[in-house]
């Protein structure tokens, strides 16, 4: 080519680009954005969904394997009555095989149902059964102080879906609130003494078996909101609550709840119809702290320490496993109920990868491991969505000596397949 | 004397006339305020913010928010209270965003989860092209060139590119480069890079229409920067003037957030 020639192509090149033109790329995602429908979607005062799963788990010692499935019904409803009036209700209704909650195989939980008044922007009341819950930490929550007697069918041992498939506590709330801080106020009166096991009962015995009552002040200082909790129960000693997350950096979130309190051990709380009252009140704390880091790729990391003063330390916990079985039957069972750990000293550890892989792929992994019997947990989730559909895999491990936490579980290891449909 | 005195006051009159500009070129930092304000309000204010992704040509996700906004007074930076409308699986969570000062709540666990800026919930979009951003608040514009470009509409228009450069913490990006009309000060592109100097995305921001007596953008293209075939759409509607009390800017007012 000549020089000319050269030249007059290095001009086309130069008014070609002259204008900073879009790329092609940037074309054609324009011309995608042309061809986009103008809708917008309304909110919906319903949020609901239906849920069919089915599994199978290997039983301990003989490895015999089980079938399960479960057909569940969830449904959520916000309403505005009027400016500033607004009612929630919140059910849903498990039917499963084998039972999922004391020997019922429908199990309706009646998780909140109550009315909302804001009497100014600052000032708000709630009266009815609400679903409190406290905490900033991901596996083990000290100041979750609703939470006794909340769940009715465990569907999973997934802490979120613990949390979330639960029913709450009669109540009357109050909440001020001001720039950068707010002041919580409720009483919780005991209605039932004894919970309701029939399957649609609506069970207030469970939840609101006890007088109950919760002060909670949070207060913006500088990039942390910590919150205080007071929280008295009839019959026994005031405990308080500290709640504390902060940034360690932009992927970084570090958290620490606390709840302290003079009670027994848990020991005693739960054999005290077996045994004489012990002279083992004093102030005890339960501490879970850790740290979320999230990478660019949105994989999330977690790491948990959990600390439970009321739990038993190694030597006691061993002690009670080679003990009468009637015995550890009673603390295992005391603290399904309560919720607790069994011991003193447990780590979790947990991964989210949201869009993993492939875009609408979530996945998880949760790691939880007992520090005075070293018997362990692993679960796994792959969850897909498309449009209101959901499917999800679950596997669970149990592993440990007989006896230990995760060692006494009936089942060393199972799956579940969920197809769950927003509608 | 006093003609003498009146002929040298009107002299150097005119030599101060002479000497001042007919009107100051404005910097690129009050350009960068001017297109700023040519997208948000200067007042609290709420808005729809429909979200389309797509890859590969097909669509992949799609999320409808209801959005709160109101600056800072003491920064100028706007927080945002955001609820999701839809899809059905998201609706009603809700997400704070206070600077780095970020929570999410979901309604069915009650939780409270407080998220680090590098978290994102919203697929491709960041967290700051969400919700309303001030860029003159976090960037320093230390240049403006005067070329053109083409706009989001495919027209070439004569613009100022911005060179902008992170000026605090809160900022999301290590460097933008933002093409604003000279006309009339409308952002209409922008490309966002990272420390080491990558292209991450590419907005364009389009469908200006009449909103509170100002033409603004109703719509933002995103292009990834590695994928180009990774777009999202952003498109804001049912702009209304709010008041967004501050005490309702906090973690504790999440669960009781409802737009009307």
């Amino acid at each position: 080519m000549s020089r000319a020639g050269v030249c007059l192509g290095a001009l086309a090149l130069f008014v070609l680009a002259g204008p900073a033109r879009a790329t092609d790329a940037d074309d054609a995602a324009l011309s995608l954005a042309d061809l986009q429908p103008a809708e917008v979607a309304q909110a919906s005062d319903w949020r609901s969904f239906i849920e069919a799963g089915a599994g199978a788990s290997v039983r301990r010692g003989d490895g015999a394997v089980q079938g399960s499935r479960r057909l569940s019904v969830d449904i959520r409803y916000e309403h505005s009555l009027a400016p500033g009036t607004r009612v929630f209700v919140a059910d849903r209704l498990d039917l499963g095989q084998p039972a999922p909650g004391r020997g019922e195989h429908a199990v309706n939980t009646l998780k909140e149902a109550y009315v909302s008044w804001q009497l100014a922007a600052d000032a708000m009341f709630d009266l009815g059964r609400i679903n409190v819950r406290n905490g900033v930490a991901t596996g083990y929550n000290p100041t979750d102080y609703f939470r006794e007697g909340a769940v009715r069918a465990p569907i999973s041992i997934n802490p979120a879906s613990l949390r979330e498939n639960r029913q709450g506590s009669v109540m009357l709330r109050a909440q001020h609130l001001w720039d950068g801080g707010s002041l919580t106020a409720l009483y919780a009166p005991a209605l039932a003494r004894e919970s309701n096991p029939e399957g649609l009962a609506l069970d207030v015995g469970a939840t609101n078996a006890r007088h109950r009552g919760l002060l909670a002040l949070s207060q913006r200082v500088g990039g942390l909101t910590p919150q205080l909790l007071v929280f008295h129960e009839e019959a026994r000693s005031t405990r308080f609550g500290f709640n504390l997350t902060g940034l360690l950096n932009d992927a970084t979130v570090a958290y620490l709840e606390w709840s302290g309190g003079r009670s027994a051990t848990q020991l005693a709380d739960a054999l005290q119809a077996f045994m004489p009252a012990c002279d083992c009140t004093t102030w005890r704390n339960r501490v879970s702290s850790g740290l979320t880091y999230t990478t660019p790729d949105k994989l999330s990391l977690t790491a948990e320490y959990q600390h439970n003063g009321g739990g038993l330390e190694a030597s006691a916990w061993n002690a009670l496993r080679q003990g009468p079985a009637a015995l550890y039957g009673q603390y295992r069972s005391a603290l399904r109920v309560t919720q607790e750990m069994p011991t003193r000293r447990a780590v979790f550890l947990q991964a989210l990868w949201q869009d993993a892989l492939v875009p609408r792929l979530d996945l998880g992994v949760m790691h939880n491991l007992d520090l005075a019997d070293r018997s362990h947990r692993l679960w796994a989730e792959a969850r897909y969505h498309v449009d209101s559909v959901e499917y999800a895999l679950q596997w669970v491990r149990h592993g440990g000596e007989a006896g230990s936490v995760y060692g006494a579980v009936p089942e060393s290891r199972g799956w579940q397949l969920l197809a769950r449909y927003y509608f | 004397m006093t003609s003498f005195r009146l002929m040298i006051r009107l002299l150097a009159l005119a030599l101060i006339l002479v000497a001042l500009p007919g009107r100051a070129a404005p910097s690129p930092q009050e350009i960068l305020v001017a297109s700023d304000a040519v997208r948000n309000p200067d007042f609290p204010f709420g808005l729809t913010n429909t979200l389309v992704e797509y890859r590969q040509g097909r669509q992949t996700e799609s999320s409808t928010l209801a959005i709160y906004s109101k600056a800072d007074p003491a920064g100028g930076q706007f927080r945002s209270l955001v609820r999701y409308t839809a899809p059905a699986r998201d609706a009603n969570k809700l997400i704070l965003f206070n600077g780095k000062d970020m929570w999410f709540y979901d309604p069915s666990s009650k939780a409270s989860i407080r998220l680090s800026p590098q978290q994102r919930l919203l697929g491709q979009a960041s967290n700051g092209d969400v919700v309303t951003v001030n860029f003159a608040r976090d960037y320093q514009a230390v240049a403006a060139v005067e070329e053109d470009t083409q706009d989001g509409d495919r027209q070439t228009r004569r613009c100022h590119r911005l060179s902008l450069s992170a000026a605090n913490p809160d900022a999301t990006y290590h460097r933008i480069e933002m093409w604003v009309d000279v006309a009339n000060a409308r952002p209409l592109k922008a490309r966002f890079y990272s420390e080491s100097g990558k292209l991450l995305k590419t907005a364009y921001y389009r469908r200006y229409q009449p909103i509170f007596g100002v033409q603004r953008p109703t719509e933002m293209v995103i292009i990834d920067g590695l994928e180009s075939d990774w777009v999202t759409v952003m498109r804001y509607s049912d702009w209304t003037r709010r008041e967004v009390p501050e005490a309702w800017l906090q973690r504790d007012y999440l669960p009781r957030f409802k737009p009307e």
